[in-house]
């Protein structure tokens, strides 16, 4: 009998994942160990392996669908071989539309139904395939419209679901789109033949399309295109997800420092001349386990209720990608010698670039650095992370004009600034924490202890 | 110091129409020349190469006049009558511009422009340029201010370093003023320029040979239209076309004029250079204004004609965009009415192309690989000319009409004719792809019959494989 093929759950987040592209077809070979599709999990894009060998029955689940973790995905087994008739899991994310059957419609009852359970049928059965989000997804419940309105509603390259219907229980008949069509001046739209077969192809209702020189052409209708919504990423929805969570939960305060970076800046440069491989990044982050454990408060989270003291420092750094953004975790960082925390920031940020960090690698932080010091910028505030206090942001790194010892001199300045949860940190306690780190980046014989 | 709202450098096929255009708008105009009135165009481009184009088309066509039950005995050519006969065209059509400028009102000065600021002009007259220009202040130099300045002077031809100081040695300009054509010729460089002349020339019996530097001649067009062009010049006009290396090591004398193309020595009483043109801003004083030319010399103009100097305008050959005198005439009304008027509109950018070679060619929009380069999905329809009553009828069956799709929204792209006035029939397609016809409309359009024009329809049902004169293509 036919293996079926599962869609793995990664990390332990995860409730739910979408096929990128299955990268085997139906009745393709697969040997063990083959990459079988792609998957898009909320943090990055991986690769899924076949734990058999055999032949691609049949895919279940097609690209683009969001379905719970543990669903099969697709069969595997020897050709010929019978697939059992399961359902195909139902797409996620319940959405209205694409749950409830077309009304005034009856399902012609030739349709094989599936069978209920999962034992074998003598002949194959073509397992349901899941509903595909549509453009017309977001249609009323009732949308009812006449067959003859429905044709001049296409004709006309309009969009029948904007027309409010006069016929039997609301059903749109043609009189109405007749009404709507001389209503929002339908005979005095102008528009080129081509510029009309492009937006009917995309399914553009020409009456929202705006004219440039009184007449619709076909850059027009790109306009329009290129205006009209487009689903994010999912890396993207999970970021707009997160952040505004946070941001709407947690009552943010921010503290601003400028740090001296004078000295470490030289004497990393001796480091680097002698060949060892440490950044700024590395010097910033040490500090920062350092004052953390000075401060588990900082190292902690709350619900508004109860608070959290996290026993290690797992240490999130903030990597940008061309997608997204990613939160690599190194965790228990302060367990970790200085030399071993670098290499790890390193190898894990390389890592995340490459899409290949698990998601487990992705998650857990206790506290998180923001790093725009190669964008050139005076200063800036991050938002916290869900799940932790404070984030901290770093500048980039100036000459600027400061005063020591009643002079004026130029010194290389890094502006940090804390971004703190107001319900577990107060102003006293930011500020001293900030300081504690300040204090570290400017003391250099600290560092010649810790490197030495 | 006389005060203008729009001066106009340059009276060619830019400069004029905007002069004009801009007084029709209310603006006070004075328009500078330091030539002749229709620039280039009109004295040694588009005109005068038509007027002995269509004498060479007629000698051509009384040469194979006897397919038709014609005989004529005799026939032979008197270069100096041509060229003065495209001499007095071309005064007709000076004379013409004449009266319509002043009838404009647009104030004419003769002489060379310079900026002085970027509302101050200097005009230092010229001598030698007298001939039938109202002119004045001749060899004064005059001040004039203007709000608007429009910059039309246009391009002239390369005359690349290497070639002999000869008079064996000439450029489009020059070669239009000989007075005997030469046994034999060697065009260089095989651009649209070098192969008019090269057809004109082998239709009146010179032995010409093209050499171009690039794989082909007339790049620019999609292959299987230069195949076409190229056949004809080869077979019927006996026209040799060498490509693919660079004509070297060329010397003149007073015998010949000589150069070595591979291994081949080339011998020929003249050498036609047409290379590619360069622009004119020599003695403009852009500095003055605070304009910059660009890397290749050009000045730089926008969509809406604007130069990086809000009160100076740029049009045509000197922009370097697309050098047509056409294309420099839309520019330059754009240019006078966003010069005159504060709302701002962009020039047209469906450009015809019109080459007038033997067999013609015109095009328009999109080429083939220009389609398929901005990821269209590319659809082709062709209809040859001996597959038209028209063409049989009068003897005309070289080439084809083209049309360029997108197949999934069936937009008319663009166009190519190459065949019998190619030239006229390309503006019915210019006028539908700006009008972003589809093939379905074009071919449900009816054209007159019998006429060549129909290829355009039977051309757009080819697209569909729903051809009436030809057999539908296997699939």
């Amino acid at each position: 009998m036919a293996t079926p093929i599962i869609m793995p759950k990664f990390g332990q987040m995860t409730e739910e994942s979408a096929i990128v592209e299955w990268l085997k077809k139906e009745g393709d070979k697969v040997n063990k160990g083959d990459i079988l599709f792609t998957v898009e999990t909320d943090k990055s894009v991986m690769e899924v392996e076949s734990f058999e060998a055999g032949t691609l029955l049949k895919i279940t689940v097609p690209p683009r669908v969001n379905v719970p973790v543990q669903s099969t995905v697709g069969f595997l087994g020897n050709p010929g071989e019978a697939i059992p008739a399961a359902t195909a899991p139902a797409p996620a994310a319940p959405k209205p539309a694409a749950a409830a059957p077309e009304v005034g419609r009856t399902v012609p009852s030739a349709l094989p139904t599936p069978a209920p359970t999962q034992t074998a049928v003598s002949a194959p059965v073509a397992a349901p395939v899941p509903q595909l989000p549509s453009p017309i997804s977001n249609l009323p419940s009732l949308f009812r419209i006449s067959p003859r309105a429905a044709a001049l509603a296409k004709h006309s390259v309009i969009d029948a679901t904007r027309i409010k219907g006069t016929g039997p229980e609301g059903r749109i008949v043609e009189k109405d789109v007749r009404n709507h069509l001389q209503q929002h001046g339908y005979d005095k739209l102008r528009i080129s033949p081509a510029a009309k077969e492009l937006a009917a192809k995309e399914k553009l209702d020409v009456l929202t399309i705006q004219p440039t020189d009184g007449r619709v052409t076909v850059p027009d209708v790109q306009r329009s295109l290129a205006e009209r919504p487009k689903p994010m990423s999912k890396m993207r929805q999970v970021i707009a997800q997160r952040l505004t969570q946070s941001f709407r939960d947690t009552p943010h305060f921010y503290v601003t420092v400028a740090v001296d970076m004078t000295e470490l800046i030289a004497y990393r440069s001796q480091l680097k001349a002698a060949g060892a491989p440490y950044t700024v990044t590395d010097f910033i982050a040490e500090a920062v386990v350092l004052t953390l454990q000075e401060f588990p408060d900082v190292n902690s989270s709350t619900d508004g209720k109860t608070t959290r003291w996290n026993s290690h420092v797992n240490l999130g750094i903030a990597v940008s990608l061309e997608q997204g953004l990613v939160v690599p975790v190194i965790r228990a960082a302060e367990q970790l010698p200085l030399l071993e925390l670098s290499q790890r920031t390193k190898s894990l940020a390389e890592k995340a670039r490459a899409g290949k960090a698990t998601p487990d690698e992705l998650s857990g932080g206790t506290f998180t650095i923001s790093n725009m010091g190669m964008m050139d910028v005076e200063s800036f505030g991050a938002i916290i992370n869900p799940g932790e206090s404070a984030i901290l942001a770093v500048a980039s790194t100036q000459p600027q004009p400061v005063v020591r010892d009643g002079k004026i001199v130029v010194r290389q300045m890094m502006k940090l600034t804390l971004s703190c949860d107001h319900r577990i940190v107060d102003g006293a306690l930011g500020a001293k924490f900030i300081n504690g780190i300040k204090q570290k980046l400017e003391d250099i014989e600290l560092w010649k202890r810790v490197t030495a | 110091m006389e005060t203008f709202d729009i001066v106009v450098i340059g009276a060619g096929p830019g400069g004029y129409p905007a002069a004009i255009r801009a007084a029709q708008l209310g603006a006070k105009v004075a328009i500078i020349e330091k030539e002749k009135l229709g620039g280039t165009c009109l004295n040694w481009g588009c005109i005068p190469t038509k007027a002995l184009i269509a004498a060479a088309e007629t000698f051509e066509k009384i040469k194979h006049a006897e397919k038709y039950g014609i005989t004529v005995k005799g026939a032979s050519v008197d270069y100096a009558v041509m060229i003065g006969n495209k001499d007095k065209a071309v005064g007709t059509l000076r004379g013409g511009i004449n009266s319509l400028l002043t009838a404009n009102g647009v104030k004419q000065f003769t002489g060379t422009a310079s900026f002085v600021d970027r509302n101050t002009i200097e005009i230092v007259g010229q001598a030698s340029s007298l001939s039938d220009v109202h002119r004045q202040d001749a060899c004064a130099t005059t001040r004039i201010s203007a709000k608007k300045i429009i910059i039309a002077t246009g391009s002239t031809s390369v005359m690349p370093g290497f070639l002999p100081k000869h008079e064996r040695v000439v450029e489009s300009r020059a070669f239009l003023d000989i007075q005997k054509l030469p046994a034999s010729m060697i065009v260089m460089g095989g651009g649209f320029i070098g192969c008019e002349l090269a057809c004109m020339a082998a239709m009146l019996g010179v032995k010409v040979t093209i050499v171009e530097l690039l794989e082909d001649i007339l790049l620019l067009l999609d292959a299987d239209v230069r195949r076409e062009v190229r056949g004809h010049m080869e077979k019927n006009l006996g026209i040799r076309v060498l490509t693919g290396k660079a004509l070297e090591k060329i010397s003149a004398d007073a015998k010949s004029v000589r150069g070595n193309f591979g291994d081949e020595v080339l011998t020929a009483d003249l050498l036609l250079c047409a290379v590619g043109r360069k622009p004119v801003t020599d003695g403009l004083k852009l500095e003055n204004a605070g304009l910059t030319k660009s890397q290749r010399g050009y000045i730089e103009a926008d969509d809406y004609c604007r130069t990086k100097v809000a009160n100076i305008f740029a049009i045509g050959d000197v922009t370097g965009k697309i050098q047509l005198a056409h294309y420099a005439t839309a520019q330059g009304i754009a240019a006078a009415e966003n010069a005159v008027q504060t709302k701002l509109h962009k020039h047209d950018t469906i450009v015809p192309n019109v080459i007038f070679t033997s067999p013609e060619v015109g095009t328009a929009g999109l080429s083939e690989d220009d389609a398929k380069k901005q990821n269209h999905a590319v659809k082709t329809g062709k209809f040859r000319f001996n597959g038209l009553g028209k063409g049989i009828a009068t003897g005309e069956t070289t080439g084809f009409v083209k049309w360029i799709a997108d197949a999934t929204t069936d937009q008319l792209l663009g166009a190519a004719a190459v065949g019998p006035h190619a030239t006229e029939l390309i503006a019915e397609a210019a006028a539908v792809i700006r009008a972003e016809l589809t093939t379905r409309e074009l071919g449900r359009t009816i054209h007159a019959h019998p006429t060549f024009s129909e290829a355009w329809m039977e051309a757009a049902h080819a697209l569909h494989n729903e051809c009436i004169h030809a057999a539908p293509k296997r699939k």
